[in-house]
């Protein structure tokens, strides 16, 4: 399961912000440095996320931690799959 | 003094002096001289009249500028239309000027009548030997031997004063429906005279021709050097699009002065061996028309470390204005280099949106006062004086040294999510880029897009958002960044923004074809 969360979410992203180039790109790259995200690229990513994954983000969860990376973004997927039960 | 005077005193002092060194012919001062009566009095006798208005639609040559002259020398107002047009435009520039006089080459002849365009047209003078195309009725078709066969001597001088309608230059309004910018022999004379003087221009001189007719850069190479006795070399428009013909160009004809826009240097640069060849003849190198990157200027003055190299800035409407003189290549830190001060005797200020003047280093655009702001537009005939002082549009701010530095356009201020961005920072950074050749910004639907020609196909899009997000506030980071082949340009050898924008607006990938890639360099 979590590599194809990890895959959706990557695939997005290279799409959506990198004009479908992945060049360089990885699950450790960091979405804020390297300027993927800002505050309006990450109200999209959340409705890419819970749209995708039927979840539901909440604020709290959204920091400079959790939407660090694809690898970080995906585990916060997988727990919240998980607490919903509907992770099998 | 109006350009319909120029070329006579030297005919008489230097008649055998080469007046235009062309491609496929070279006139000297006296045969100038002689063509431009010949088309004056041609013009008379097909009944243009004192004010008519003369288009010129003719590849950069001796017999184009002969044309030019021999419609002032006429006392008509010529209007230098652009070769690489289309029919359609040209159609609407003829329309919009009411032209009824038309000097022009067969081939380009045969795509306006193949396209239906004749109105307002009632004489075409071909402009070479050639049979006489059938289909321009009722539009009369003069062959080359009528302009040849005509007079040489002058008509009575058409006009004393220097404030008369000389020409008008068409541009790309906003809207995409051309202008005519109306061009005083005051307005022209006043830049290319100071231009002159500033590099003490003399007969000796050999000063190419790159820019074409329709483009303001060209006032300098013909009258500044036609009025100094000096030679015009016309570098055409096939040499034009190679960097390595047109430094061929420099070094067979040792083409001493050159006037262009920052782009001819960068093809030179990149596709002509500039840096390893050099061009010892050049004394002085002027640019104009957009803004020069930092790392190509420098690239070029040290390729040309012999040169004086001058920024020359203004819009048609003001033609040259401001002018700052390059004492040394900019400093590796250095992000932009200044516009200058006020030339050409004119006077400048910078107010804010409610017309007060700003503070030194505080943002505001420029106004222009003076003898190089235009008499107006020509509107279809209604002619719309000049507002003056004129706001050109540009974003600029003083330094506590008197020099002028440029912020991009008032129209390339945009407001993304609420905050303001000029497009011309987010692109100074977006070059700063050692992987960058050449790039714009723009915004789309709340969006901050750049598009960009990458100097090696080993830059990704990460890499290039990675470096603007080190140098930008976050808001101003594209978004999006396209690497493609190449930009759009326009005729004047511009980025084409307008084109850029539409084709990426309607994904139009064949206009914006997708940059080689190359395996991107190791993620550090």
């Amino acid at each position: 399961m979590e590599p194809r969360v990890k895959a959706d979410i990557r695939q997005h992203i290279v799409s959506t912000w990198l004009s479908g180039d992945d060049r360089g790109f990885s699950e450790d790259t960091d979405l804020q440095e390297s300027g993927i995200l800002d505050s309006f690229s990450t109200l999209a990513l959340i409705a890419f996320l819970d749209k995708t994954f039927s979840i539901q983000v909440e604020p709290a969860e959204v920091n400079a931690q959790t939407f660090k990376s694809v690898a970080t973004i995906a585990r916060l997927v997988m727990d919240k799959l998980a607490r919903n039960g509907a992770g099998a | 003094m109006r350009i319909d005077r120029l070329v006579t005193p030297w005919a008489q002092r230097a008649p055998d002096r080469i007046a235009i060194d062309g491609t496929e012919e070279s006139l000297t001062y006296a045969q100038l001289d002689a063509l431009a009566n010949r088309f004056a009095q041609a013009f008379r006798a097909a009944g243009a009249k004192s004010g008519d208005r003369v288009g010129v639609h003719v590849p950069r040559s001796g017999r184009a500028v002969a044309a030019l002259l021999g419609a002032a020398r006429a006392g008509a107002v010529y209007v230098p239309l652009d070769p690489g047009s289309p029919p359609a435009r040209m159609k609407l520039v003829a329309q919009d000027c009411g032209l009824r006089h038309v000097v022009i080459s067969p081939p380009l002849l045969a795509n306006w009548l193949a396209a239906g365009v004749r109105e307002p047209v009632e004489h075409f003078f071909l402009a070479a030997d050639g049979p006489v195309p059938a289909g321009a009725a009722p539009a009369e078709v003069h062959p080359w031997a009528d302009v040849t066969g005509a007079s040489p001597a002058p008509l009575p001088p058409p006009g004393e004063s220097p404030d008369e309608l000389a020409y008008m230059l068409y541009t790309s309004g906003s809207t995409g429906v051309p202008k005519g910018v109306m061009i005083s022999h005051r307005n022209a004379l006043a830049f290319s005279e100071w231009a002159a003087d500033q590099i003490a221009l003399q007969a000796t001189d050999r000063v190419a021709s790159v820019a074409p007719f329709h483009f303001d850069l060209s006032v300098f190479d013909l009258w500044a050097s036609l009025s100094r006795g000096a030679t015009v070399v016309v570098v055409d428009e096939s040499t034009v699009i190679s960097g390595r013909r047109m430094l061929d160009r420099i070094h067979a004809k040792a083409i001493n002065v050159w006037y262009s826009v920052p782009s001819a240097l960068v093809l030179m640069l990149d596709d002509g061996g500039l840096a390893e060849r050099g061009a010892p003849s050049l004394r002085t190198v002027f640019f104009a028309g957009e803004v020069f990157p930092m790392k190509h200027l420098r690239r070029s003055m040290a390729a040309l470390p012999q040169a004086r190299f001058f920024n020359l800035f203004g819009p048609t409407e003001t033609n040259v204005c401001l002018a700052h003189e390059l004492a040394i290549s900019p400093p590796p830190e250095a992000m932009a280099i200044p516009i200058g001060r006020a030339s050409c005797g004119d006077s400048f200020a910078i107010l804010d949106p409610e017309g007060r003047p700003v503070t030194d280093g505080e943002v505001g655009e420029l106004f222009v006062d003076g003898p190089t702001v235009m008499l107006g537009y020509w509107d279809g005939g209604r002619r719309t004086p000049a507002k003056r002082p004129y706001p050109t549009g540009d974003l600029v701010s003083r330094r506590p040294d008197g020099e002028v530095m440029y912020h991009g356009r008032r129209d390339h201020l945009v407001k993304i999510h609420g905050y303001r961005v000029e497009l011309g920072e987010v692109e100074a950074a977006l070059l700063s880029h050692p992987g960058i050749q050449e790039g714009i910004a723009m915004a789309v639907d709340q969006q901050l897009i750049a598009v960009a020609v990458p100097a090696d196909p080993s830059v990704s899009v990460l890499e290039v958002k990675r470096y603007c997000a080190t140098r930008l506030p976050r808001y101003m980071v594209p978004s999006e960044v396209r690497l493609v082949e190449a930009l759009p340009r326009t005729s004047s050898g511009k980025i084409d923004r307008v084109r850029t924008r539409t084709a990426f607006i309607a994904a139009d990938w064949s206009l914006l074809r997708p940059a080689q890639r190359a395996e991107a360099r190791k993620e550090s």
